[in-house]
């Protein structure tokens, strides 16, 4: 008797949420076909269903199994790691290099790319000018579409982005999940700050310098992208710090702490999305009736926006990313997706739902074209 | 000028943090409205601009007389910025003891009307990391007027923390202020870590 039960209710949640994920499979198709699907290359037709499949089933699984945590960071890692593969084959392909020359900067040939946008701000409101050497409106990840992708998923989902729509974030996002246990616990709460501080230098030094400062000295993601040619003692001290930031933020230390050290510490984007987590509708909320203070979801945290003192407060810091992982760590569903406004402990499966549907179809629709490049380059290599 | 700017803006900053508190009070106490304190803060602005004139002038022409040639113009100040540098971080984020505010001895100063001059005096020759970098930077600077804009750059950023002074009693995050200070005054030290290693690396190579 009870075993028919448990059958029914999961066959009840399996059309629930197959009826849910309607919408989703719908819009994806669209976007990933380009509503005319060709599938004349069939290593493009197998890249295309893979990714529209995957996508999906990743979806319907947050829906069916209430944890969002563990199928995001799926799309989230991949979607960083099939960047940097298009990109640097895209690179090799065209330049027989992983670096730029003066050429390209002077042609402004180089993807734009959302971590310069706090360093654009300041100079564009004073001088009219972009500090990038990029392209405004035409190529691949040009200024503008960025720019307004930003934008708009910066109003929605706050520092949502940070884990919904960075195709970085991924990098120590997957890293911070190799070791089960952390083996450095405790780090000190002022270097939450670090990410302000940084801010505040790369966009003075870029206004003042009409420079994208954080590009040219700090950006450790140039070590999976594209850098200056080596060819002074300044460009490889340039070298040397890029590949001292992504090897100690975003391998070492999110391997040993667990966390995403390179998105804590450093992004100074990641400071302009805190603040924008003030407009955003969308939150976490913390029910306090239910809560059992048993602070697993401050341990979960990989962006230590939690602490045992907003727990008991009962409310989430501004650096929070909306990933889900605290929600999923929370046995009490203490601690939930919310929409401001609405008290806490109440409207959970809607506020979640209408959260997961925006941030998801954001990731999905963002990231879908990079992770089908790299899949049908990968399946001509293998083939 | 940019590195200029930016140590003082970075230094400025946590010295805000370590001393604004301590010369808010003095700079601010008993004061009769706006006029009074625009009086103070110019008094103790013009002070330090006076300071570090002078400062510039010195050691520029210290810098003539010993860093005689290219290479040791190149390889003394990368060793010198990059020794500071390392200070600079250790006096922003080390775990040891961090020294107090130099301005507290003002504290003990009776006459009023002095205590802004005595605040800039004590604040621009308080003997810190940062301070070095840019007497570093002003000796090995090409030409006079150069190591006086060095000094002025380095003046501007950080004066730019002293301006809402009046105000401080008003802002309520001060915590995270100094937070931020502090660790963008490491970065600065950071970033002169690299240019010492840039100046020495290439002052050895290029000979």
């Amino acid at each position: 008797m009870d075993n028919s039960l448990k059958i029914s209710g999961m066959e009840k949640s399996f059309w629930k949420s197959l009826l849910f994920s309607l919408p989703m499979i719908l819009i994806t198709f669209m976007f990933i076909t380009g509503g005319r699907p060709n599938f004349s290359d069939p290593y493009e037709a197998i890249a295309l269903l893979s990714v529209f499949l995957l996508v999906n089933i990743l979806f319907f699984l947050m829906h069916f199994s209430g944890k969002t945590d563990r199928y995001r960071a799926v799309l989230f890692i991949l979607f960083a790691f099939s960047l940097s593969y298009t990109l640097i084959r895209n690179m090799l392909e065209i330049r027989h290099s992983m670096s730029f020359s003066q050429a390209d900067l002077l042609e402004c040939k180089i993807p734009f790319c959302h971590l310069v946008i706090p360093m654009m701000i300041l100079p564009a409101a004073f001088t009219k000018s972009i500090i990038f050497p990029g392209s405004i409106i035409s190529g691949f990840a040009n200024i503008s579409s960025m720019v307004v992708l930003w934008i708009t998923a910066t109003i929605v989902l706050g520092r949502g982005f940070c884990s919904w729509g960075c195709f970085y974030g991924g990098w120590d996002d997957g890293f911070s999940r190799v070791r089960k246990k952390p083996v450095i616990k405790k780090i000190n709460s002022l270097w939450k700050w670090m990410p302000f501080a940084v801010l505040l230098m790369v966009a003075l030094s870029a206004a003042l310098t009409m420079l994208p400062t954080y590009c040219d000295w700090l950006c450790p993601f140039k070590t999976v992208t594209e850098f200056e040619k080596v060819t002074s003692v300044e460009s490889a001290a340039k070298a040397g710090v890029f590949l001292t930031l992504f090897g100690g933020l975003v391998v070492v230390l999110p391997v040993m702490t667990r966390k995403r050290t390179q998105c804590s510490f450093l992004c100074p984007l990641g400071a302009v999305n805190s603040l924008s987590n003030k407009i955003t509708p969308f939150t976490v909320k913390i029910d306090k009736t239910a809560c059992t203070q048993c602070f697993k979801c401050v341990e979960a945290c990989p962006l230590y926006a939690l602490t045992k003192e907003d727990v008991n407060a009962g409310k989430v810091s501004v650096f929070c990313s909306k990933c889900g992982k605290c929600v999923d760590a929370c046995s009490k569903k203490a601690i939930h997706y919310g929409i401001k406004g609405i008290p806490a402990g109440t409207m959970k499966s809607f506020s979640r739902n209408l959260f997961l549907f925006v941030s998801f179809l954001f990731m999905a629709i963002f990231s879908s074209g990079a992770i089908i490049s790299t899949l049908q380059n990968l399946l001509k290599l293998i083939f | 000028m940019t590195d200029s700017l930016i140590l003082g803006l970075s230094s400025g900053s946590a010295c805000l943090a370590t001393c604004g508190m301590v010369m808010f009070p003095y700079l601010m106490a008993g004061s009769a409205g706006v006029k009074r304190i625009a009086v103070d803060l110019s008094l103790f602005l013009a002070t330090r601009f006076i300071i570090y004139f002078i400062l510039a002038t010195l050691a520029w022409y210290f810098g003539q007389a010993i860093f005689t040639n290219s290479l040791v113009r190149n390889i003394v100040p990368g060793i010198l910025y990059i020794v500071f540098a390392v200070m600079l971080v250790w006096y922003s984020i080390g775990s040891g003891k961090k020294p107090g505010c130099p301005a507290r001895i003002v504290t003990t100063v009776n006459n009023r009307r002095f205590v802004p001059v005595l605040l800039g005096l004590v604040n621009s020759l308080g003997f810190c990391p940062a301070l070095f970098i840019i007497l570093t930077k002003g000796a090995t600077q090409g030409t006079l007027s150069q190591s006086y804009l060095a000094f002025l750059t380095f003046f501007i950023g950080s004066s730019v923390w002293f301006l809402p002074l009046p105000l401080a009693g008003k802002i309520h995050k001060r915590e995270v202020i100094k937070n931020i200070g502090i660790l963008a005054t490491g970065l600065a030290g950071i970033i002169f870590m690299i240019k010492g290693l840039t100046n020495l690396i290439g002052g050895i190579v290029n000979g």
